[in-house]
Order: structure tokens, then sequence, then C-alpha cells
């Protein structure tokens, strides 16, 4: 049964109407909690994490402005240069939301190191899930939700998408996903 | 931890996703539901100065 537009949610709406908007200034990837939702994960979650590649202060602003005219508003401060200075060059995450409302969020933040560029690169549209907006790769969230997040919600998030891709996922792209984890994040940590 | 009867429905559900079309159906009520709610409550809680100051900091925003 093929699908139709009133199928989909306020999360879906939502993520489709942002992603149109940033595709045209950069490459992005949605990635953690709204993948496993897009293939059914039965859960909530009030933001949807984006990583964006590196802009340049104009070219964030462009892509602000942008979001603006079409009635997003950025939850941390309607300056760009704000936006840009305090939060995402220090590799910290701001929201957008529509105007006037709190829920959903968009939970932006730059990419920070190979391995964000690396899931960019890699960055898939998932026919399963009927959204026009890249995600990154099943592998990728698997691996993440498994070697760094752990939570009873991730690992439940993990095995829900090992369900769904069984017949497709490959095992050694996620082996080594979990390496560059344990080498770039996990030593970074300890 | 989660008990194991949880993790079997994470299991059973996701069986259902992967062999039922109709799961995004299933679903939409149980997803926008939890956010209807959520504005729901935001706005009540945003009709006091006091609730507005907590909604600044429930969503950890910078006042300065």
């Amino acid at each position: 049964m093929k699908r139709e537009i009133d199928d989909k949610t306020i999360l879906d709406k939502f993520a489709g109407d942002f992603c149109k908007i940033v595709e045209k200034h950069c490459k992005y990837i949605i990635v953690s909690g709204f993948v496993a939702i897009a293939h059914g994960r039965s859960r909530g979650t009030e933001d949807i994490d984006m990583i964006i590649e590196r802009l340049s202060k104009n070219a964030f602003a462009d892509l602000h402005r942008d979001l603006v005219k079409a009635g997003f508003e950025c939850q941390q401060s309607e300056l760009p240069e704000v936006i840009y200075n305090d939060y995402l060059s220090d590799k910290t995450s701001v929201r957008y939301t529509r105007n006037g409302e709190f829920l959903p969020e968009m939970e932006i933040k730059f990419a920070k190191d190979e391995l964000d560029e690396y899931q960019i690169k890699t960055r898939k549209k998932l026919p399963f899930t009927e959204l026009d907006v890249y995600f990154s790769s099943i592998e990728m969230n698997i691996a993440f939700k498994e070697e760094l997040l752990k939570s009873d919600k991730d690992l439940e998030d993990a095995r829900h998408l090992r369900i769904i891709y069984k017949e497709e996922l490959d095992e050694n792209e996620i082996k080594n996903i979990k390496k560059q984890i344990r080498d770039l994040r996990l030593k970074e940590n300890a | 931890m989660r008990d194991k009867s949880h993790g079997e429905q994470v299991e059973r559900w996701a069986e259902y996703v992967k062999h039922n079309s109709d799961w995004k159906i299933k679903l939409k009520g149980f997803l926008d539901a939890q956010i209807i709610m959520a504005r729901r409550f935001y706005k009540k809680l945003g009709e006091t100065e006091e609730g507005r100051k907590k909604i600044l900091e429930l969503r950890g925003i910078k006042t300065s």
C-alpha cells in the first residue's frame, strides 16, 4: 500500500520543510533518534538531530536568513553572528523551531571531525521512510548507538534498525565505524 | 535496564513494521500526540511570568 501525504507526521513535515532549505546551502545529514523513528520505532522525541558541513560565517548567515524567511526561528539568538560565534564555532548545537512553536525542534551542529565528514560523504536517502531527506547511513546509526550512546533507548533503536535492515546490513562497515568511534570519540573523552 | 518483555515488544513491533506497510498510520497518532501535548503544556506554562522563566530554564536558553 502506497502511503498518502496525510500519513506524514508533524515530525515528518517539519523535517521535510527544514531540510529543503538547508540543502540549498550545504550538505547535511539527519542522525540518531529520528532515523529510528522514521523507520517506525515507537518512541517519542522532541528534537531532530542534524549535522551540517562547516560553513563560513557569511554562508551560515545566508542559510539562517533563508530559514527565517521560511518561518523558522533559532531559539538561541536571532543574530546569525551570535549563533555562529557563540555556539556553532564552539562545537555547541543550536535549535530551530517554527515561529512561535516550542516543538518540534531541529538541533543543528557543524561536522566536528573526520567521522562526521565521513557521515556526510556517505549520506543516503532511505526509501523505506518515504521521506525526501538525507540520513547518515544505517550502519553509522547502529554503530553510534551501540558503541557510543548505549542508553536503553539507543540500544533499542539499534535493535529496531537491525531488524528492519536484517538482510542488507554491512557488518564490516559497522565494525570499522565502531573502531573510528573508539579512536576519535572515546579516546577524546577518556 | 528494562526488562525482557520490553525488549521482546521492541522486536515484535520492528517485525511488524518490516512486514506491514500500514505502520505509519498506526504510529502517526502516537507520535503527533506527544508533540501536541507538549505544545499544550508549554502554552499553559507560558501564561505566567514565572512559567516563561521556567520554559527558558527547561530549554537551556541563555537569557543574558
